[in-house]
Parts: C-alpha cells; sequence; structure tokens
C-alpha cells in the first residue's frame, strides 16, 4: 500500500473513531436538554420552522413528478386508477422522507457546521472549554434534539403537500375521480408503510445533526478548511440520508 | 499555584514544546516572552488543559489536569479565565450577555445579583452605558476591555491574557496594561503571553523567554536586563539601546 493511501485510509478510520466518540457523548449528554432548552428552542425554530417552505415545495414537486411518470407508463395500459396508490405509497414510504431528508441535509448540514466552525476559528469553542463548558452539552445536544424534534413534523408535512400535488396532476391531467383518488390513497397505506416513514426522518436528522456539529468541531486553520468543512458535511450527510434509506427498505421488507 | 514539569508538546511531527518546566506563584504576575511561533500561546492553552501534551505534567494548585476527569477538569477550569488573542467574544450576544454568559451557567446567582456584576464589571473596564451594544459596534480596545470584563465576571483566582495589546493603538494599550497592573494590585494572578517587550516590562513581576519551544531564561525585569544569555541579549537589544540612549543624553 502507497503511504498515501495509508495515510488516506488511516485519517479515515481517526475520523470513524472521532465520530464515533461524539455519539456517545451526544447520547452521554442528551439528559442536558432541559438545562439548555433555550438554546433548543431557538435551533428548533431555525432547524424546523424556517425550514418549512422548503419541506413542503420538496414534497409537493415530488408528489407532481411521481403522478406525472408513473400516470404517462400506467396510462398506455389504461390502468391510470393505479396512479393514487403509486404516489400515496412512493410519498409515503420513499420520496417523502428520502427528499425531505436529502434538502434538510444541505440546509441544516451548512448551518450547522458554518456556524460552530466559525465559533471554531474565532476560539469561541476554546473559551467555551476555558470557562468549564462543555461545546458538545451547549452546542451539539442542542442542534441534534432540535433536528429529531423538527425532522419528523416536517417529513409528515412534505408527505401531506406531495400527495395533494400528486392529487391535482392526477384529476387534472389523467381524469381520476377526486374521491376515488382519496380512497385508494389512504386504503392503500399499512401500518407498515406508515411506521417506516415516520421512523426514517427520525434517524436520518439524528446523524445529519451530528455529522454537520462533527465538521464544525473539526475546523481547523482558515476559512478555506470552513468552506471544505461545511462541502464535506453536506455532502457526507446526503450520502449518509441515502444509505440510511436504503438499509431502512432493505431490513423493512425482509421483517416486515 | 501553576506548575508546568517537563511538559512536551509535538504536533505533526514538529516540537512545538521542548521540555518546559515553569513555576508561577499565587497573587504574581508572570509574562511569557518571545518571538512569534516559539510556543508562547501553546503554554496558555496547555495550562487549561485545551491541548493535549505528549509528557510532562501542568499542575494547577497540586493536581494534574492531565489526569482528572471531565467533571474534575471542569471544576478546575471554572477557577481560571483566559482573554484570548482574538477576544473570543459570542457575536450573536450584546455585551451584557456576553459578560453574564458563563456567570449564569456556572453560578447559582439570582437574575438581579448577576446584572449587578455584569454592571459592576463594565464598569471597572470603563464600559458602562454599553450593554446594549454587539460586538461588531465595539472598537479593537472596547472589545479587548470586554474580553477582560468577561474574564472577570466569575471572579476567578487566575487569569491567564494571550497577547492582550497587539492590533490595539498606544492609547487603547495603555488602557489595558492599566487594568492588568490594577488586577496585579488587587491579587490576582496573572499570566500575560506578548511578544512587546514594553509591555512586559511594565506587567511583569517575573519574565520568562521562550525560544523555539524551550524556557531560555526566567528571572525579575532587573534580572533579564542584566542576563548575559545570547538569545535574551538579542531579544532585548531594543530596550538596551533606549538605556543607553537615555544614560548618553
Amino acid at each position: 500500500m502507497k503511504p498515501q493511501r495509508f495515510n488516506s485510509f488511516k485519517n479515515f478510520l481517526l475520523h470513524v473513531h472521532d465520530f464515533s466518540s461524539l455519539l456517545v457523548e451526544i447520547i452521554k449528554n442528551l439528559p442536558t436538554v432541559r438545562k439548555n432548552h433555550k438554546e433548543t428552542l431557538k435551533e428548533m425554530y431555525v432547524i424546523g420552522t424556517q425550514a418549512l417552505l422548503l419541506a413542503m415545495l420538496g414534497g409537493l414537486f415530488s408528489g407532481v413528478i411521481l403522478a406525472i411518470e408513473s400516470g404517462h407508463s400506467v396510462e398506455q395500459f389504461g390502468a391510470t386508477m393505479l396512479i393514487s396508490r403509486t404516489v400515496s405509497l412512493g410519498i409515503i414510504r420513499e420520496l417523502g422522507p428520502a427528499v425531505c431528508g436529502l434538502l434538510l441535509a444541505s440546509r441544516t448540514g451548512a448551518k450547522n457546521t458554518s456556524e460552530i466552525g466559525a465559533m471554531q476559528l474565532s476560539e469561541q469553542i476554546d473559551a467555551l472549554k476555558a470557562y468549564g463548558i462543555n461545546p458538545v452539552e451547549k452546542l451539539v445536544v442542542p442542534r441534534v434534539v432540535a433536528a429529531v424534534l423538527m425532522f419528523m413534523p416536517l417529513t409528515l408535512i412534505a408527505d401531506a403537500t406531495g400527495i395533494i400535488g400528486g392529487m391535482f396532476v392526477t384529476t387534472s391531467t389523467f381524469h381520476v375521480d377526486l374521491v376515488y383518488f382519496w380512497t385508494t390513497a389512504i386504503k392503500v397505506l399499512k401500518f407498515k408503510d406508515l411506521f417506516v416513514g415516520t421512523l426514517k426522518p427520525i434517524f436520518f436528522s439524528f446523524f445529519i445533526g451530528a455529522l454537520s456539529c462533527y465538521f464544525g468541531l473539526n475546523t481547523k486553520g482558515s476559512t478555506t478548511n470552513l468552506g471544505k468543512n461545511a462541502i464535506s458535511s453536506v455532502v457526507i450527510s446526503a450520502v449518509t440520508v441515502l444509505i440510511l434509506d436504503f438499509v431502512f427498505t432493505k431490513v423493512i421488507w425482509e421483517i416486515m | 499555584m501553576i506548575e508546568l514539569k517537563n511538559v512536551t508538546l509535538t504536533i505533526d511531527n514538529r516540537e512545538i514544546l521542548k521540555n518546559v518546566s515553569l513555576s508561577i506563584n499565587k497573587g504574581t504576575s508572570t509574562v511569557i516572552l518571545g518571538p512569534s511561533g516559539a510556543g508562547k500561546s501553546t503554554i496558555l492553552k496547555a495550562i487549561l488543559g485545551l491541548i493535549e501534551i505528549n509528557s510532562g505534567e501542568v499542575l494547577i494548585n497540586g493536581a494534574n489536569i492531565f489526569s482528572l476527569k471531565n467533571d474534575e477538569l471542569l471544576r478546575i477550569r471554572r477557577k481560571i479565565a483566559m482573554v484570548f488573542q482574538a477576544n473570543a467574544l459570542f457575536d450573536s450576544l450584546n455585551v451584557e450577555d456576553n459578560v453574564a454568559y458563563f456567570l449564569a451557567y456556572n453560578s447559582k446567582l439570582t437574575s438581579k445579583q448577576i446584572k449587578d456584576r455584569v454592571d459592576e464589571v463594565l464598569s471597572f473596564v470603563n464600559l458602562e452605558g454599553t450593554q446594549d451594544l454587539f460586538p461588531d459596534q465595539l472598537s479593537g480596545g472596547m472589545k479587548k476591555r470586554l474580553a477582560i470584563a468577561r474574564a472577570l465576571a466569575t471572579d476567578p483566582e487566575i487569569i491567564l491574557f494571550d497577547e492582550p495589546t497587539t492590533g490595539l493603538d498606544p492609547i487603547n494599550s495603555k488602557a489595558v496594561l492599566d487594568l492588568i497592573n490594577r488586577l496585579k494590585a488587587a491579587g490576582t494572578t496573572s499570566v500575560i503571553v506578548t511578544h512587546i517587550l514594553n509591555d512586559a516590562i511594565s506587567i511583569g513581576d517575573v519574565l520568562t523567554v521562550i525560544n523555539d519551544g524551550q524556557i531560555v531564561a526566567s528571572g525579575s525585569v532587573k534580572e533579564m536586563l542584566q542576563s548575559k544569555n545570547k538569545f535574551v541579549k538579542d531579544f532585548f537589544y531594543e530596550i538596551f539601546q533606549d538605556i543607553t540612549l537615555i544614560q548618553t543624553t
């Protein structure tokens, strides 16, 4: 193995080790969220409430596109009655959580990494440590908890707007009856689908929150490194969402 | 009170601190003096345990901070305050909240007591009436004084200053040095890192000269001026010239 490759692999393992340590510390410090409830509420507003429009738009266009694509595919077989079923299952199980997860990974990832990274560069994190405050407790836990609490309702809202978007396309372009659309869209959903659709954002948000804070805390040197870390944070959070989505889908199909 | 014993630190195969031993007594004002990149600020971070050393011991009141559990380390750190080179003020908080931040977190004071303490320390650093301003609305000198006020708020036993006058104009530098001297008179233990000779001489009881990660000499101002060490003589060259100039005129 070439030394450079070995160093890259060694660095990767060190990152995995450090990130795992951060995860343990986050879990250990979860009870401190009550003490830092003001920061958590502020983060819930920024991470959740301010991202409402983004989640709605993501959901809406996912539903619209899914209805158009599936509609044209099944139309030639005269099976337009299946569109509502496809839209409902597709949005609740897959597109809603995945699209919402990717959009929020970009938004929250960039926000957390740039904020914490800037604090690291201006020695504010050192100041917290110097004055006896654990930065994980004060900065990381409120952000992770806020993400976990807000991603699920945002995903449910994105799901709802996605199905509404699909409904408009199905009823206006493919002339499916509105009542039939809703009856089928609701009837087709089983507990398993709702369980998967609501559980995914909880895991996505935990990892997005933790990864973005990890990259922020690991910012060293210059503002160029802050930019690099913000990019890494967004890319790795997005890839993590896709991998977790795959794992969830595979596991759920196997066990349920 | 603070003791460094044979502290060695290597980062990326570069020796930052080489077998550094240093003793700082209670109530004294110790200045760590040396050129840029000599390892001065690293010593302050080692005292706080902000960086992991490779070998040696850092003792605060007899306790080795690198063998303490996290809770014990946080308790020791609460007795120490640091004024950072770039001030490290929280830019999303106003002056009052910046000063109150650590006070509110680490003490059981009521809101009224915290406000009174904030007003008291702001008055000490001549920043009365600035409570509602944000750090980006303050001048460089005011930011430094705010950082000092924040450090004083928790009534620490030890204050560490990292390049307290760097980047300040002579008037603001003098104001900051006066503040440090007032703290010294009040019996606070101070450790000041600087590369500015005149500042070191005006505030230091003990001067410790460091170069390339090693302590070169340590002693009073008079002892430093009489030192035979070549590096110390070179470093103090500017001052020797001034003294010679005064003696010849």
